[in-house]
């Protein structure tokens, strides 16, 4: 009872929010349970959603596993790696990259990527937005149906102001409010607990499924800094993958035909067959890599020894170490004064991987933790600080790079430095330089380079509605404010009138105000349209049940019907039969209630059936 | 464009007595203790308006730390406080420094990236700042009364300290720009 009434008591449920790594690859919901961050599981397994979107031939969108597995298939109409253009114009993207993709990508008229398939047209953010939204039906499974509402999201540590804008616009199409957007470094930091030094240097070695990053980040009691990244993001776990697929094509160069190798059955089988091996030979001294196909004539075992393995991958694996280099040379340090690695993504489980990592510092990483869970963990651990569970986590994070303003000259200048801390508000004050003039227009700059051309364009905005006076007169203060996502909002207001100014600033690489809205309502549409769709389905079942059913009883029906009955019944059997085909929902649904209604007197006729053999031969007493 | 001035105390904000000489741990020491109070990640759940309140007391916060614990702001502050010339009013270097000025400049147009007469430019440049860095610090220690005419120096060194420091940026930029 006790239990009850606390529940009733409690007016104000604790609100469950949930740490999300959203990766290029996969991602992964995670939540603090009993004083530790736990992956969420669906049936005892990781609740992992491959980053992948598929869009059927009917327009609707399938995610995850399901949508990876038609990627072989269908690839133009199968969407991963959408993470690599979140924020992005299609001209900051590396042709290599775009060269690689199996589906389409345009610009939009604003020159920012947009994905296109089956004739229609994916912003990243919406594409995202289907990923988490996936996410957040499986932890909900997870958790019995808990509705997710409210999630702490990790990104890259570069990521800038645009990329993060974007994620966190994703997650809002999603339905999601993210209440805190962390480093992918910080937050495997925080899994490992690293916050609780007192001061030292972390190096977080990332190497995922397709992009490798390094991170250097400083710890002071808490004070998260990132002192410099670096990565390949073209290069991966499928480059080792890759490596033992060379293999087996060698093999078998002698016996088949080239064609056979870009069949999309081999291509998978052969896929498959290198992560098996590659899986393997992390515990084993060697491993098969076995493939069968015989309607190919392809039928090969090679056994692999781990040495053999190693020297294949020597050369993806050191262009890791040459990253980690430039990101040690960015930061000023040597590999010896690094006092703690943690490494992150599946190919770290690679033994060579570890050992050429640990080398290179000169020191143990961490290796207690799942590496495909570690950066959804620290999330976890952050949104246990925000249900206002504990106080010891204090991330005090910097912002990576300086936001500034051109100037008349086309000069940037810095207005907020790199390395600030956030939240931090810088204002500044701006004048007219013509009598009369209302309008001041601002183009709003992110980077460490002199000139605005060099730097990355966040936006333009102007400032409108300043009271016409002499030239120098009006004094406009223009307030930027960094929030502690590093998510930047700018306000701005009249001083020597008090007229607010109106701002109306146009993102150069994010969505604005207005899209994200427009993006909503259709994105609302379409769960009504999805809705109507799994109604249709599930009717169709239902109705294919019912007919059998009749179906079965007709012998019956045609002996004890009366006539007319058996007319609509049989009338009603056809015109079911013909709506299982149907695209139309209202049609399915009055069909089935057309048929629901005929099949009554044949149900009667059945019940009074069985309860008449049931009764018969024994007394009233014994029924 | 021109500056705008906040109501914003660093002293009165981090708990400390108006003062040039400012403990390094101490003020962060301070900074974190207050960050425990104010940073929005304590407030997210709080409500909108509760949250936009510590975004903006947290934003203070970490814009008083920067002004206190960097010798140059400290000093800035410190001298407009107590109603001298800022930035604005009064842009010139001390009269001694104006001739090496021109030289140096010279040297900076003229010098190959990684050349001996930058790297003795840069040498000098130091020598430089330290010696202005000393001076400011000496001229608050203890702070002036309220208008002192000292503090026109004051704010002249401070010039010349920014002047030395854009230089050696551009010292050290030099190898990019090229």
């Amino acid at each position: 009872m006790g239990y009850i009434e606390l529940e009733v008591l409690d007016d104000q449920p604790k609100r469950v929010v949930i740490g999300i790594d959203l990766g290029t690859t996969n991602s992964l919901p995670a939540i603090w349970k009993d004083g530790r961050p736990e992956i969420l599981e669906v049936e005892g397994e990781p609740a992992l959603i491959p980053s992948v979107v598929h869009v059927k031939d009917d327009g609707t969108a399938i995610v995850g596993r399901s949508a990876r597995a038609r990627a072989l298939e269908e690839p133009a109409s199968t969407v991963h790696s959408v993470k690599r253009f979140m924020g992005r114009s299609l001209s900051d993207v590396d042709d290599e990259v775009l060269r690689r993709l199996p589906y389409r990508v345009t610009q939009t008229e604003r020159g920012l990527v947009q994905v296109e398939v089956r004739g229609k047209t994916f912003t990243p953010q919406e594409l995202s937005a289907l990923v988490l939204r996936e996410v957040a039906n499986q932890a909900s499974a997870a958790m019995n149906g808990a509705e997710i509402v409210s999630a702490v999201i990790t990104v890259p540590a570069y990521f800038d102001d645009a990329q993060r804008q974007a994620t966190r616009d994703a997650a809002r199409l999603a339905g999601i409010e993210v209440l805190r957007i962390i480093n992918e470094p910080t937050a495997a930091s925080l899994a490992y607990g690293l916050d609780q030094r007192k001061e030292g240097t972390v190096a977080v070695y990332d190497f995922g499924g397709g992009t490798f990053d390094v991170s250097i980040l400083s710890i002071e009691e808490g004070v998260f800094q990132v002192l410099s990244t670096n990565g390949d993001t073209s290069l991966g776990g499928d480059d080792l993958d890759a490596a033992l697929v060379d293999l087996l094509k060698r093999e078998l160069a002698e016996d088949v035909d080239a064609a056979v190798f870009d069949d999309p059955a081999f291509r998978q089988a052969a896929r498959l067959a290198a992560e098996k091996a590659k899986v393997a030979l992390s515990s084993d001294p060697h491993a098969d890599l076995a493939i069968s196909l015989p309607e190919h004539g392809v039928n090969v075992r090679r056994r692999v020894t781990r040495e053999e393995f190693e020297s294949l991958i020597e050369r993806p694996v050191e262009q890791t170490l040459e990253c980690c280099r430039r990101a040690l040379a960015d930061a000023g340090l040597r590999p010896d004064q690094i006092d703690e690695v943690v490494l992150v993504g599946g190919s770290t489980r690679v033994p060579y991987v570890r050992a050429q990592v640990e080398a290179f510092f000169c020191r143990a990483p961490h290796t207690g933790l799942n590496p495909d869970e570690v950066v959804a963990l620290g999330a976890a651990a952050q949104a246990e600080v925000l249900m206002g569970g504990s106080r010891d986590i204090l991330l005090m994070d910097v912002t990576p790079l300086s936001l500034g303003l051109e100037t008349m000259g086309g000069a940037a200048e810095k207005l907020i430095q790199r390395n600030s801390r956030i939240p931090c508000s810088v204002t500044e004050g701006f004048t007219t330089y013509a009598d009369g003039q209302t309008a001041i227009d601002f183009h709003v700059l992110q980077g460490e380079r002199e000139m605005a051309v060099d730097c990355r364009s966040l936006g333009r905005f102007k400032l409108t509605g300043i009271p016409p006076m002499a030239a120098g007169m009006a004094r406009v203060g223009v307030r930027f404010h960094l929030d502690a996502d590093g998510i930047l909002t700018v306000t701005a207001k009249e001083e020597s009138t008090g007229v607010t100014a109106s701002i109306e600033v146009k993102p150069s690489h994010g969505l604005s105000e207005d899209e994200v809205e427009e993006m909503l309502e259709a994105s609302i549409a379409n769960a009504r349209r999805d809705f109507d769709e799994r109604r249709r389905v599930d009717l169709i079942a239902e109705v294919g049940t019912m007919l059998r059913h009749a179906r079965a009883n007709l012998d019956v029906a045609k002996e004890r019907l009366d006539r007319e009955s058996l007319e609509d019944l049989q009338e009603a059997i056809a015109a079911a039969d013909a709506a299982q085909s149907s695209t139309d929902l209202e049609e399915v649904e009055a069909a089935r209630d057309v048929l629901d209604r005929a099949t009554m007197p044949l149900a009667t006729v059945l019940m009074d059936s069985v309860v008449k053999e049931a009764v018969a031969g024994k007394k009233l007493g014994d029924v | 464009m021109i500056q705008t001035d906040g109501a914003l105390d660093p002293f009165t904000i981090l708990g400390l007595e108006d003062s040039m000489e400012v403990d390094p741990a101490d003020l962060k020491k301070r900074l974190r203790r207050f960050t425990r109070l104010v940073h929005p990640d304590f407030y997210a759940l709080e409500g909108t308006e509760n949250l936009a309140l510590a975004e903006e007391n947290n934003a203070l916060l970490n814009e008083a730390y920067d002004i206190l614990s960097d010798d140059i702001r400290r000093a800035d502050w410190l001298v407009r406080h107590l109603g001298g010339p800022s930035e604005k009013d009064l842009g010139g270097m001390p009269q001694e420094f104006l001739m090496e000025v021109m030289e140096w400049n010279e040297v900076l147009e003229e010098a190959e990236a990684g050349s001996q007469a930058l790297r003795t430019l840069e040498d000098e440049l130091c020598a430089h700042r330290d010696r202005v860095t000393r001076e400011i610090r000496t001229s608050l220690t203890p702070l002036p009364e309220h208008g002192a005419p000292a503090l026109e120096s004051t704010r002249k060194n401070i010039n010349a300290y920014r002047y030395i420091d854009r230089a050696m940026q551009r010292i050290a930029g030099i190898p990019y720009t090229l």
